[in-house]
């Protein structure tokens, strides 16, 4: 399940601890799925060069404190409408299992 | 350790040396921290750690593998725009100057000439139709995170629709050339041979640097295939 909304994990955890590398990336993930999402740690690579390449992401290249170089990822205007999309559907998705699941009701939909 | 996992890594990728040197730059910086951050201040087992969480080197070249594979057909769709544009550049260009130097088929020629123009015409917008459609279709396509059956479709119509826009353009570019041909034939060899001549050789490396391309597609798509399937 995780590896079908690997793209909209990505783009939350970049949107809320902004421009970031790979590594920082990883641990807001941890940070903030409370350690739940157990992947391998290289597949956020792959993950962060698709989505730059989808235009989502742009990145950059500076030097770290270690004086290794780092590629730093940073949320475009379009990445950021779509996390804004992908919230939705996935509020809209939550929402209609919650239902399910604890016998409440799905909250009308607006649209 | 980590120097060897970041060599292995960049073997597997060997096949896109620029991609190869940004992910292992990329990676050495994540593995490095990683054992920076590493509690047991035991190097050896850090590293060792660092690497087992990052994943296997080669299926992690895979998911880059398909990536690569997917800004290739990008570029070359964009690509195909441009080498059209500047087939039809050159076109013009030439017919620009043989107006300009009065240069004409002989009348003995005309029959011939109209038939190839005609050719000519049709195959180049041909290309430019399917060019366009080709870009247009794999620009429009989601990149997705793995080699799936419907994304390994996805590139055979594009690498069809890109190997159907070069052979009209060779066409066009062959019926130019004889065209050129005809209308150099009999008349005295002067400088201004040399813009025609030019021109056709802008169009003949136009079409090369397409095949170039395709090509480019067809080595990436075998590697990418070769990573997933071992």
């Amino acid at each position: 399940m995780l590896k079908g909304h690997l793209d909209m994990i990505v783009l939350a955890a970049l949107s809320a601890a902004g421009p970031a590398h790979g590594y920082a990336v990883i641990e807001e993930i941890k940070r903030r799925s409370g350690g739940a999402f157990d992947l391998p740690e290289g597949t956020i690579y792959p993950a962060l060069h698709r989505l730059e390449l989808a235009g989502l992401l742009k990145s950059s290249w500076m030097t770290a404190d270690s004086g290794r170089r780092r590629r730093v990822y940073t949320l475009t205007r379009t990445g950021s409408r779509a996390l804004i999309e992908r919230r939705a559907v996935w509020k809209q998705f939550s929402d209609a299992i919650g239902g399910l699941l604890g016998g409440t009701r799905p909250r009308e939909n607006p649209a | 350790m980590i120097p060897d996992y970041l060599e292995r890594l960049a073997c597997e990728l060997s096949f896109d040396q620029s991609l190869a040197r940004n992910v292992r730059q990329e990676v050495e910086d994540h593995l490095w921290e990683a054992v920076a951050a590493d509690p047991t201040g035991n190097m050896l087992a850090a590293q060792r750690r660092a690497i087992a969480n990052f994943g296997d080197a080669r299926a992690i070249a895979a998911q880059f593998a398909v990536i690569s594979l997917a800004r290739r057909s990008r570029r070359a769709g964009a690509a195909a725009v441009l080498v059209i544009a500047g087939v039809f550049i050159a076109m013009k260009a030439r017919i620009a100057w043989n107006a300009a130097a009065q240069l004409a088929i002989g009348e003995d020629m005309r029959a011939v000439s109209g038939l190839v123009i005609q050719i000519d015409r049709y195959a180049f917008w041909l290309a430019v139709i399917i060019g366009l459609g080709g870009w247009a279709y794999i620009v429009s396509r989601r990149i997705t995170a793995g080699f799936y059956p419907a994304y390994r479709r996805q590139l055979r119509r594009f690498f069809g629709l890109c190997c159907a826009a070069t052979a009209a353009l060779i066409v066009s570019v062959i019926s130019d050339g004889v065209l050129t041909a005809l209308l150099l034939r009999g008349t005295e060899l002067s400088a201004g041979f040399l813009v025609p001549v030019f021109s056709m050789s802008i169009e003949i490396a136009c079409v090369g640097i397409l095949v170039f391309y395709i090509r480019g597609i067809r080595l990436r798509t075998a590697s990418t295939a070769a990573l997933l399937n071992t």
